[in-house]
């Protein structure tokens, strides 16, 4: 197979990697960067559990060839915490026992810490359409609601 | 009961909440290793096919490793090892050429990358004898040749099956003829519970790695790392201490995890023929080929006098197994013993025929056999107090089975006495908070939008011990041990599937010794290093998991004081624990002479450099009892008339837990199990296609559609009362959450729709078009 040769931006730093021009985000953060915290649920778009943030918008790494990506800033559940103990969202999972198997927690923070930056004050409604495809087994989604309130009232904080 | 304690009953954050919301927990999936080979399955496109011949000429060329029938160990067993053997039908070989559902496997091979493992599995050529498939079990018990399974094995002895029937199981306790004699009111109902599938987000999974000395170490998706070594043990013949299976963390299972996956035997097979590391990890299609929960159908027929009692119960029940046993004479005694548990019958006649089918296997799934019997059974309490003019609570209140008498929520063979009971408080409570009686009696209307009040109430069983040992297995090793600085340890192959089993048993030992609940650490763990556990399933963890390290943890306390008697020169006897919130340190002082006191790290250092031991025990304990752990449910819905879609609107829940240990946790259960319920009442189900065999949904989530963000209330409008009762025989006084949140939420669903529209549905799931239908009947 023929493979390109492509700089990715991930948290914040650049990776050179020769990749082929069928393979996908997610399988490059996975195996090749060992980003293992971007999980794999379907593969075809239906659970979420693979997003990560591309230039800050909450994408599906399941989705996205590794060669769209070049020029973008790649952000997953590893590097959200920018260099930080963690993310406001990441200590308002915790504190509201938003996390059971913690399966989809990864996609979960990272698209609420997205929603957050762009809509510091959300109202229940906007969560539930920004978490609407993100599929969770375990929790029955009310926890996380609550600790996704709770994150925002964090980073407004912090802001 | 609890507001004595320190740590108990009070919310911490999680152990392993860090790990996980940072990325860096590792599952199964997440891990690799040098030189790791990638296998895949290979499987059937045939319900029902018998292979003539294989060739596996190219994939050999394209360097693969293969495997198949022709070559793995052929013995026969059973995947899930809970029950005892001679309760234990064996009808799985690793690899069979007789294939019996599609995506049934016939080999596997491994190569270099995933990619090139599929190109391989692509390339095997395989020459095909079609049989007829057996897709309902009218056409499975019809047929009298070609048979999903000839013979089978009872534990050691064969069985030739008929008619495609796995097994039967018939319990009776007294005679129901003259039971029903003396009924005033009889009614009979059929009921109908789906094949939800698990969807464990996490698909399933299996790395191998075969070690130098000889023997494997296994890192499976599992609820039970010592079931997995025993039986990769028996099938591969490798003495048990060289089968290491490691405690990983899952992406959620809900049952499926009981049995060992099948893909940990397949890629143990590939594993020792490659003499390689190999993983396999499921694709979401093969995960959905791989498990789903018993559906059932049965009939019930109950009868009653006219003040209410009842006086005879019984209860005929055909159980779809798909094509092979996951122990369905275990499911079948269950059924009927969470029948017999929930009200008290005069006499009660249950009889349950498990049928194979060309389908997807059945396993448990949260709640195993009582979800499935609650709905029915709580259905017709609802039907029964129309019919007797009663209040359909009081009804419950006046039979249900309770403190002082005997149950078998696990069958017949798990017999014990109920020493705690919350269920009349629970109901009490909830009834206010939700407003019962007044939203019974409000005006449903003629609006596009009707709302409803449904009730209804349930249990699980805490577990599966008993004071005489039954068909199941149920026990739990744990070790307990005092660092030189005073900091805890417990070591268990007790899993956690994301309930908090772990936190549970952490905070009690730090109530037992009196230490912060971050001096309590949860040991990795692996089968080698750990005594058996027998699984985390039945609504065991906290009860008897955690009730085994609390055990040992007061041996280890012994220990522990023994040395400070030694050291403060005094008797055991005369020793007492007191916390320091301020240092957050803990002492061990003389009753009444604080002047005498050491530090618990300065104890376990002082016995250290005088050479007397660590404070350590380990032990295996059996609970002689399975509280029945109570919920109950109040739901209000709405229906919308036009497109039969039903909305959640509010929920109490009532969770009789005894002492409640983590409970924010708790609630989390309480609000997932209610989640998994309402889905399987309003939307699950895997339906096979009728002449393919072939799953409808495609294995697209999409088209198995669940309850999303978007269709469960927020915590406004989803209460959780817990009981204040207290269980003697628990740990601090606990017993179980876990599948009991589930068990009783569905028949109070379909209650409340019936509050709304009239219709009482008696077949799950109840879709947009079973309303819309129903509506048109009625003309509402
Ligand atoms: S793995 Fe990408 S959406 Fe499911
Ligand atoms: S916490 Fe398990 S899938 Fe969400």
């Amino acid at each position: 197979m023929n493979t390109i040769s492509i700089e990715l931006n991930v948290n914040g730093r650049d990776w050179q990697l020769s990749v082929a021009p069928n393979e996908m985000l997610l399988n490059v953060l996975r195996e090749r960067l060992h980003y293992t915290g971007t999980k794999y649920g379907c593969g075809i778009g239906e659970c979420s559990a693979c997003t990560v943030l591309m230039d800050d918008t909450p994408v599906l790494s399941c989705q996205i060839l590794a060669v769209q990506c070049v020029g973008k800033k790649i952000v997953t559940i590893e590097g959200l915490a920018e260099g930080q103990e963690s993310h406001p969202m990441q200590d308002a999972f915790i504190e509201e026992g938003a996390v059971q198997c913690g399966f989809c927690t990864p996609a979960m923070v990272l698209t609420a810490a997205a929603l957050v930056k762009e809509k510091p004050d959300p109202e229940n409604q906007d969560i539930r359409d920004a978490l609407r495809g993100n599929f969770c087994r375990c929790t029955g989604y009310v926890k996380i609601l609550k600790a996704v309130q709770s994150g925002a009232r964090k980073m407004r904080e912090l802001s | 009961m609890y507001e004595n304690y320190q740590f108990v009953g009070k919310d911490y954050p999680r152990k392993e909440g860090k790990a996980r919301v940072s990325g860096k927990e590792k599952y199964p999936s997440d891990l690799s290793f040098d030189h790791m080979l990638y296998g895949r399955i290979l499987r059937s496109p045939y319900a029902h096919a018998r292979i003539k011949s294989i060739d596996f000429t190219e994939a050999r060329k394209m360097g693969a490793v293969c495997i198949s029938y022709e070559d793995a160990p052929d013995q026969f067993f059973n995947v899930r090892l809970v029950s005892i053997p001679s309760a234990t039908y064996k009808d799985w070989t690793i690899f069979s050429d007789h294939m019996r559902q599609v995506g049934d496997f016939y080999g596997a091979v491994a190569a270099e990358t995933e990619e090139l493992a599929e190109k391989a599995a692509r390339a095997v050529r395989v020459e095909w004898e079609v049989l007829p498939s057996y897709l309902t079990m009218e056409d499975a018990m019809a047929a009298s040749e070609n048979l999903i399974h000839e013979k089978v094995y009872l534990h050691d002895k064969e069985v030739i099956i008929r008619n495609n029937i796995a097994c039967t199981r018939e319990v009776v306790e007294g005679d129901i003829e003259e039971g029903f004699k003396q009924a005033d009111v009889i009614i009979e109902e059929t009921f109908e519970t789906p094949r939800q599938y698990h969807c464990q987000l996490e698909t399933k999974t299996c790395v191998v790695r075969p070690e130098p000395e000889g023997g494997i170490t296994v890192w499976p998706t599992t609820q039970a790392v010592h079931n997995t070594r025993i039986l990769l043990g028996k099938v591969f013949t490798i003495p048990l201490n060289k089968v290491n299976v490691v405690r990983v963390p899952g992406g959620g299972h809900f049952g499926s995890g009981i049995h060992t996956n099948p893909v940990a035997l397949i890629t143990t097979a590939l594993a020792l023929k490659a003499n390689r590391t190999v993983k396999i990890s499921l694709s979401r299609e093969e995960d959905m080929y791989d498990h789903v929960r018993y559906p059932s159908k049965y009939t019930l027929k109950v009868g009653a006098r006219r003040d209410g009692t009842l006086t005879a119960g019984h209860m005929k029940a055909y159980i779809d197994i798909g094509c092979h046993h996951v122990q369905a004479l275990a499911f079948l005694g269950v059924m009927s013993g969470f029948w017999h548990s929930l009200y008290r019958m005069e006499s009660m006649k249950y009889e349950g025929t498990a049928v194979y089918t060309n389908k997807v296997p059945t396993c448990a799934m949260q709640g195993y056999g009582a979800p499935q019997v609650t709905f029915g059974v709580e259905s017709m309490m609802d039907m029964l107090a129309e019919k007797l003019g009663m209040d359909p609570i009081a009804l419950r209140i006046q039979n249900y089975v309770g403190l002082g008498e005997i149950f078998w929520g696990q069958g017949p063979t798990i017999k014990s006495k109920i020493f705690s009971d919350g269920v009349v408080e629970l109901i009490e409570k909830g009834a206010e908070r939700i407003k019962y009686y007044e939203l019974k009696k409000q005006e449903k209307g003629s609006g596009r939008y009707r709302k409803g009040i449904g009730f209804a109430r349930g249990f699980h069983t805490s577990g599966t011990g008993a004071p005489m040992p039954g068909e199941v297995k149920d026990y739990t090793t744990a070790q307990v041990k005092v660092n030189e600085d005073g900091s805890i340890d417990i070591l268990t192959a007790l899993m956690d599937q994301g309930g908090g089993t772990l936190d549970a048993a952490a905070k009690i030992v730090a109530e037992e010794f009196q230490v912060s609940f971050d001096k309590v650490g949860i040991s990795p763990a692996d089968s080698r290093s750990t005594g058996y556990d027998v699984c985390t399933h039945a609504t065991r963890g906290v009860y008897c998991g955690a009730g085994a390290v609390h055990e040992v943890a007061k041996e280890t306390k012994k220990i522990l004081f023994d040395y400070a008697s030694r050291m403060l020169d005094t008797y055991p006897g005369s020793l007492e624990l007191i916390y320091e919130e301020d240092t957050g340190e803990t002492r061990i002082s003389v009753v009444g002479n604080p002047e005498r006191t050491a530090t618990i790290a300065e104890v376990a250092d002082h016995a250290m450099n005088k050479d007397w031991g660590t404070a350590i025990f380990s032990k295996s304990i059996r609970k002689t009892a399975c509280p029945p752990a109570y919920t109950n449910y109040f739901v209000e819905v709405e229906v919308d008339t036009h497109t039969g879609h039903v909305r959640i609107l509010r929920v109490v829940a009532g969770s009789d837990a005894g002492t409640v240990i983590n409970p924010d946790l708790a609630r989390g259960q309480m609000h997932g199990g209610f989640y998994r319920s309402a889905g399987m009442v309003l939307l699950e189900n895997t339906q096979h296609d009728g002449s393919t065999g072939e799953l409808t949904n495609k294995a697209s989530l999409l088209d198995y559609k669940m309850m999303g963000i978007d269709e469960m209330p927020d915590e406004d409008n989803f209460e959780v009362i817990f009981a204040s009762t207290y269980e003697p025989t628990g740990p601090l006084g606990a017993k179980g959450v876990g599948e009991a949140a589930f068990n009783s939420a569905p028949p109070a669903i379909a209650s409340a729709i019936c509050d709304a529209i009239g219709v009482r549905f008696t077949k799950l799931p109840i879709s947009p078009e079973d309303i819309l239908e129903a509506i048109g009947e009625k003309k509402l």
